[in-house]
């Protein structure tokens, strides 16, 4: 009797194959390989993001934009935990390393053309924020506290992506062809992403002008094979409900505070500076209640409550941000002030500079929709016009700032030229007594692979491009 | 149901035949009453209650009958009538022989034979202090359990651990397991929805309702919980309901009221208004750095006289209420207990609640004398609003305490506000809400073939369904009108998920005793497991009627679904042997095979052995010494791992504007190699008592190592991850408990019971991955680099708590080891800069504490005169420190009391970098000081804020815990009611508590119930201290 309880009962439960039974650790949610093509639409996408994240970040630093509360750590050199974007970064590079990876095994040379280009794009301003980085461990976690790559080992990563990534792009035959719906940045044109890697390679050997190996040879060689027009721009249209500086500027019509410009920007735009009224800044900014643009001081905050117009913003129809404005990666308008300022250190041929100097500025116009009257009387006004002879780097770069407004790529200007701009100077209860050059490594790396992180004497330390 | 309903109305008539009157006194054998002995006819249903006196009146159906007479603590009696109309009984001590305790899977055993350390707590006790959530109600009362109420939100989750931290896993619920009447309980604590975590959402026991309990036993060690396998790795918390007891039909009527009030508040400054840098503004963003009050009144004339207090403002007196009704009745072939219970509470911040009513009933049914049937079906009904008590306190503390934060809405319903966001009006619109139906069923049958045989089968379920609502409206569009920042454009989030734990199982017991000495049990059992999981999630925002709260009113919709599936099956046997009664020896095994572990590693086996011996029977003891046992266990337990955790997936969503899917690599990473994480536990202890059992002493000693753990640890996103399940470590716990009770005064009329239980464990990291040499639990901000992290480390206690401190000056003391923080060491005043005069930051990540108790206490006092009884229980946790974020806060926004120093002239304390003496003379204010130097932020936010030592306190506590009056009604006033009985008590919760800790109630914490992040105690929903009146009726 015992023994046949005993029997009975391990025939009930095991004959009932306990094989099969617990065979259901297969999950039902989520897939273990990824389209290739849902890979290109999240990098291309996540990639403009971060154009958007990085210029967020720097945007107060290069006095585009200003905090509505006094003495910001944003405004003021406070060090910033960006472990946000600093994640995003990396996420996104995850993404496209797993795309390249796909796009090798299945011979797509496109997507693998694509991914390394991005790679660049986005390892660039890992490099641009922090300096050294992880790059050459990371990714795959094999290591699980990856080593910082030496800066300007990044560096040269990003020039040899940009490199590989063109002559895949040029190799006929890729086994599949990039999705033209969820390429969100060419619609799956390669001739329009090699030009866009040419313009990244130009915007590479620049970021080294301070350098005794800058070459502005090989910025007008990488140029040459960049943009021709306006149509060539590298952005984004599609977006999760609306465009992210829309976002910013629908949230602050909502009151809750952002997207103020700063005073340093209306008053180069506004006249106070230059004595002249650029057309571009209606078509960006909202006006006061005074009927008139003004900026706020980084690190002074708001008047009043912050709901009285005192101040402009950038608009919810502003052209950057409006609910379906393009998100801008690479404009044909940097490429020609790339291009000016290259031809102008190069020396020797000032009229070329000259003109891709006035081209920037025009290219910028026209895109935005100035009117051709306003675009010229600004441009033929005797403080655009000063005439070739009278071009100076200066020039070169105010109008490169006006022109690839809120792009992240404005605070390597600043930190190349020394914050060259006229009438910028140190916010309000500024925590540094000279300007910031760099960001303090996030919380996120600190806690999670702090032995790796390299020490950094302040936010003052100047990154190796920069010395 | 139906049937036993019917079965339950059929029973109640039989016992209202009585024919004979007989009265009687119980008494113990010193002729002292005892109080509430249960007297039953025999073989009728027909049953009474002694009053306190001992006194009983009960109606037999003739002179022959026979009673038997039953109280806990003494043996049963049975006296014949024989006619006579007062019959008295004097009962025996049943002393040790009878101590039985419920173990694993519901076996009774006498607690003599175990050879590990178990505790019983009486449903009473768990009651006493009114308690909503039955973790909290355990406070203080069990030995080697280290409970803390996560803070005082209605409905708010609690944390139970046994024996310390046995997991590495930072987010792995070390919780014990929760078994209600055999059946394996959901206790999860579910932060399924967004900032959840913050909420206090409950933990799924507190849905079971205290006053539903008989008893619950404690089950600590590795051996205890051997046969529960891998679920009771972390202890078992055993609870058995109330049940019914043939005879008369008994109704209990229990209802409570109490208010609530929050018991401690962080001290304030009161002396500087809105603005910065000294200058007022009555709309700044900066709360505090302002002018002083005076100046400002100057500037604004409708600044009021003095400022407000903003913490203790804005929060309000809570209360809570709750009514039981307990039924039981039948007779020994049909038994039925039922029970209602209905409750309500309201927080101290504004517009939080909560609610619970549940329903259960409990049957035993006998077929016959070899089969029975006991199935128990228990529903509950609970949920409520949660506010995030962490953004809560945040917006309270950007709050300027020049504005009175109470005042929060303009007549057209949208924020008052001076620019800031209320956190009134947040809490009033931004609502998070959850509802929980759960049912708990239990159907049990057990035969008994043969006298050496029983078989007991039981199939239990435990499901949940919870639905989660999180909504905000949108802005009104009126003129003037602030919109509340978390609102946006206003939002509609639903979350569906339904939770089941099916659970089977199946156990032979077969008794045998071999010679008059010598008997054996041995036990066989199969045991499956099967959890589902599914949720459904669906978002919408932006509403175009701005306060339609529906989805249907949203622009952007996405949804995303879950679905898990668990499984486990297992097979165990248990033989124990027992000589002369007094030696015991247990061996157990456990076979397992699990769904998620690949084919391989999904099978393991564990054992376990543990010995018992009562030497006072055979050893000759001193006369005041009355009984002796040693014990000694040796436990193995294997455990397994999620589901879903051995490769690595790829997630999706949707770009709402074009409808486009987009795929990215999940954060998380599996392991195809997971195998089994193993947990070896040794336990030594002895149970002495003395002096005719009026004292008694249970001592336990453990040590714990946890090998091959299996934890998902943060990692850097630069890996492709940010998380990885890595199958390595070890971790070793190592404690002593030990519980001690007496009886000093006992007579007739007054009594004094004590209680005391202590707890000391100390762990440590033995090892993690090589090529990790930390694992990050959890980081918390703080301003100026002052994040504080809590981290395991190789070599190092569980809960170290890291961050930046002062420099400390070493040239001539102890060398710097660059992480422990040396704090008797002189400060290093800066010499030079902008920061001259202050302390210097060292930003080096030193350990500032650990954020476990070394050692817990609790001690109840119980005192019973006549009808009144009085009872009152200390707790103590002591050698924590816990991480005050909202201090941090305080000083970055000049709220804190010490921020008055901003216009005094003072030295600090300390060294230059040269080894002198410090004397520069500085002001720790903004701007210009009469020195004519500009401290610019100042010295608050330059340095003291950047600190992470300044914050990271002693948060170790002493509380009166409970204080409990309560007096019988005597039975000669109840004699002229249709009432038995009736008490009445008063109860205090909370009432004093001592702690150095400046923030609120350090219990409290930031994380959720099921978090081991305990090191963080800032913005957390305040403790309360509460105060009670209880009615108790039995009809």
């Amino acid at each position: 009797m015992k023994k046949n309880i005993i029997y009975i009962t391990l025939l009930f439960f095991t004959l009932s194959s306990c094989k099969k039974y617990l065979d259901v650790n297969e999950n039902p949610n989520s897939p273990t390989t990824a389209p290739i093509n849902g890979l290109l639409g999240q990098t291309t996408y996540q990639s403009a993001l971060n154009v958007f994240r990085v210029g967020n970040l720097t945007a107060n630093y290069v006095q585009y934009l200003a905090s509505p509360n006094a003495a910001s750590s944003s405004d003021i050199y406070e060090p910033i935990d960006a472990s946000g974007s600093w994640t995003s970064l990396y996420n996104t590079m995850t993404d496209i390393y797993d795309l390249e990876k796909l796009g090798a095994s299945s011979g797509s040379t496109q997507h693998q053309g694509v991914a390394k280009i991005l790679m660049a794009l986005n390892l660039k301003m890992v490099h641009d924020l922090w300096g050294n980085a992880p790059y050459s461990e990371a990714f795959t976690s094999l290591k699980l506290t990856p080593v910082f790559d030496d800066a300007q080992a990044l560096y040269n990563t990003c020039i040899t992506l940009v490199d590989a990534g063109i002559a895949l792009l040029q190799q006929p035959g890729s086994a599949i062809t990039l999705s033209t719906s969820l390429d969100f940045i060419h619609k799956g044109n390669t001739a329009a992403w090699i030009k866009t890697a040419y313009a990244l390679k130009a915007r590479l050997l620049m970021l080294i002008s301070k350098k005794g190996t800058f070459n502005a040879n090989n910025v007008i060689t990488a140029l040459n094979n960049s943009y021709t027009s306006n149509n060539d721009d590298a952005a984004i249209t599609a977006f999760n409900i609306r465009n992210p500086w829309a976002q910013v500027a629908l949230d602050n019509a909502g009151l809750l505070l952002g997207g103020w410009l700063s005073k340093q920007y209306v008053d180069m735009m506004n006249g106070t500076i230059y004595g002249i009224i650029d057309p571009r800044l209606p078509l960006i900014a909202s006006i006061t209640r005074f009927n008139d643009y003004r900026g706020t001081r980084n690190g002074a905050g708001r008047v009043g409550n912050g709901t009285s117009f005192e101040e402009s913003y950038i608009s919810t129809t502003g052209y950057y941000s409006s609910n379906t404005s393009p998100l801008f990666i690479v404009t044909y308008s940097e490429v020609k002030f790339l291009e000016a300022e290259a031809r102008f250190r190069k020396g020797g041929d000032l009229p070329a500079a000259y003109n891709a100097y006035l081209e920037g500025i025009r290219a910028n116009m026209n895109k935005i929709g100035v009117s051709a009257v306003n675009r010229d009387a600004y441009v033929n006004d005797p403080s655009v016009s000063v005439g070739s002879a009278n071009l100076t780097l200066a020039l070169i770069l105010k109008e490169k700032y006006k022109s690839i407004f809120l792009n992240p790529e404005t605070w390597n200007d600043a930190r190349r030229n020394n914050y060259l701009y006229q009438g910028f100077s140190l916010p309000l209860n500024a925590a540094l007594p000279s300007y910031i050059r760099r960001l303090d490594y996030p919380s996120v790396e600190l806690t999670r692979n702090g032995a790796n992180v390299p020490a950094i004497t302040g936010l003052d330390q100047k990154l190796w491009w920069d010395q | 149901m139906k049937k036993m309903l019917i079965l339950f109305l059929l029973v109640l008539p039989l016992s209202l035949l009585a024919q004979q009157q007989v009265k009687g006194k119980v008494t113990d054998e010193k002729n002292n009453p005892i109080a509430f002995a249960s007297i039953q006819e025999k073989g009728k249903s027909n049953t009474v209650i002694a009053d306190a006196n001992g006194a009983f009146n009960i109606t037999v159906q003739n002179g022959n009958a026979v009673l038997i007479i039953t109280s806990a603590e003494f043996l049963p009696q049975e006296i014949k009538v024989n006619n006579q109309t007062i019959v008295n009984s004097q009962l025996k001590s049943s002393g040790n022989l009878e101590e039985v305790v419920v173990t694993a899977f519901g076996v009774k055993r006498e607690k003599r034979s175990l050879g590990y350390s178990a505790q019983d707590v009486k449903g009473e006790e768990l009651t006493q202090s009114k308690q909503p959530n039955i973790i909290n109600a355990l406070q203080g009362k069990v030995s080697g359990v280290q409970i803390n109420s996560g803070g005082g939100a209605p409905g708010q989750g609690a944390s139970i651990l046994i024996r310390g931290v046995k997991s590495l896993d930072p987010g792995r619920n070390n919780a014990p397991l929760f078994v209600i009447d055999g059946v394996i309980m959901d206790n999860s604590t579910s932060n399924v929805g967004q900032q959840a975590s913050l909420r206090g959402m409950s933990n799924r026991a507190a849905d079971i309702n205290p006053d539903d309990i008989e008893s619950i036993s404690v089950l600590k060690g590795g051996a205890a919980t051997a046969l529960y396998g891998q679920v009771g790795s972390n202890g078992v918390v055993v609870i058995t309901t109330k049940s019914g007891k043939a005879g008369k039909i008994q109704v209990g009527v229990t209802s409570s009221y109490g208010i609530d009030q929050v018991n401690k508040f962080p001290e304030v400054q009161t002396k500087y208004s809105q603005g910065y840098s000294g200058v007022y503004n009555m709309n700044d963003f900066w709360p505090s750095w302002g002018p002083t009050v005076a100046a400002a009144k100057v500037l604004d004339p409708t600044h009021p006289d003095q400022i407000y207090n903003h913490y203790a403002r804005g929060y309000q007196n809570g209360n809570q209420f709750r009514t039981s009704i307990n039924m039981s009745g039948g007779n020994e072939n049909a038994l039925l207990s039922s029970s209602v219970s209905y409750f309500k509470q309201e927080g101290t911040i504004p517009f939080t609640d909560y609610k619970n009513i549940s329903a259960r009933i409990n049957g035993t049914f006998k077929f016959s004398d070899k089969l029975k049937f006991n199935p128990s079906i228990y529903f509950i009904n609970s949920g409520g609003l949660r506010y995030n008590a962490d953004r809560y306190n945040e917006s309270l503390t950007y709050w300027s305490p020049r504005w009175d934060v109470m005042d929060y809405i303009k007549p057209d319903g949208t924020m008052k506000s001076y620019g800031n966001n209320n956190p009134i009006y947040g809490a009033a619109t931004n609502q998070f809400k959850d509802d929980v139906d759960r049912i708990i069923g239990n159907m049990n049958w057990v035969y008994s073939p043969f006298i050496w045989l029983d078989i007991n089968y039981r199939l239990g379920i435990d499901q949940s369904n919870d639905f989660r609502t999180y909504t905000a409206p949108g802005p009104k569009g009126l003129v003037g009108e602030i919109p509340y920042e978390d609102n946006g454009l206003g939002f509609v989030n639903e979350y569906r998920i339904k939770n089941r734990i099916l659970n089977s199982n199946l156990i032979a017991t077969f008794k045998k005793d071999w010679t008059k000495k010598f008997g054996t049990v041995l036990r066989v059992g199969n045991d499956v497991r099967d959890q589902t999981y599914d949720r459904l999630t669906a978002e919408g925002t932006e509403l175009d009627i701005p306060d339609l709260l529906s989805l249907n009113n949203t622009k952007f919709r996405t949804t995303s679904q879950y679905k898990e599936k668990y499984r486990i099956v297992s097979f165990f046997g248990e033989l124990t042997m027992d000589y002369d009664n007094f030696l015991f020896l247990t061996v157990t095994g456990r076979q397992d095979q699990t769904s998620t572990l690949a084919p391989g590693n999904n099978s393991y086996f564990y054992p376990s052995v543990s010995f018992a011996g009562v030497f006072s029977d055979k050893i000759k003891l001193p006369s005041w010494w009355s009984y002796g046992k040693v014990r000694a266990s040796w436990a193995e337990i294997g455990k397994d791992y999620d589901p879903y955790s051995l490769n690595v997936y790829y997630g999706s969503y949707v770009l709402s504007s074009t409808g486009q899917v987009l795929w990215t690599r999940n954060d998380a990473k599996g392991d195809a190699a997971l195998k089994p994480e193993k947990t070896r536990t040794l336990e030594i202890g002895t149970e002495l008592k003395f002096l005719k059992n009026r004292l008694g002493l249970d001592f336990s000693w453990y040590k714990l190592n946890s090998r091959d753990q299996i934890i998902p640890v943060a990692i850097s996103p630069t890996t492709g991850f940010t998380s990885t399940i890595i199958n390595a470590g070890e971790i070793e716990n190592k404690g002593v408990e030990i519980s001690l009770n007496a009886v000093p005064i006992k007579n007739k009329n007054f009594s004094w019971d004590v209680n005391l239980n202590y707890t000391a464990n100390r762990n440590k990291v033995l090892s993690i991955r090589e090529d990790l040499t930390e694992i990050v639990v959890a980081s918390q901000f703080g301003y100026g680099g002052s994040s504080v992290t809590m981290k395991y480390v190789p070599g190092y206690a569980v809960g170290n708590l890291y961050g930046t401190s002062y420099l400390r000056y070493y040239a001539g003391g102890k060398p710097d080891d660059g992480v422990t923080l040396q704090k008797d060491l002189p400060i290093v005043i800066t010499a030079t800069g902008s920061n001259a005069g202050f302390p210097t930051r060292d930003a080096k990540q030193r350990i500032l504490g650990n954020a476990q108790p070394t050692w817990i206490g609790g001690i109840v006092n119980s005192f019973r005169y006549k009808d009144f009884g009085l009872s009152f229980q200390f707790d103590t946790q002591q050698g924590q420190y816990k991480y005050n974020q909202l201090g941090n806060f305080m000083s970055a926004f000049g709220i804190a009391k010490y921020t008055e120093d901003r216009d005094d002239a003072q030295t600090y304390a300390g060294v230059l970098p040269n080894g002198t003496s410090n004397t520069q003379v500085v002001y720790s204010g903004q701007g210009t000081k009469p020195d004519g130097r500009n401290y610019g932020n100042g010295y608050y936010r330059n340095v003291y804020r950047g600190v992470s030592e300044n914050f990271v306190e002693d948060a170790s506590w002493v509380r009166l815990r409970n204080l409990t009056l309560s007096y019988n009604i005597p039975s000669g006033v109840m004699a002229k009611t249709f009432m038995k009985s009736a008490t009445v008590s008063f109860t205090g919760n909370n009432l004093w508590l001592h702690t150095d800790f400046t923030g609120y109630d350090p219990e409290s914490s930031s994380f959720s119930s099921g978090s081991n992040a305990t090191g963080f105690a800032g913005f957390t929903y305040p403790a309360m201290r509460s105060y009670f009146m209880t009615l108790n009726v039995n009809l």
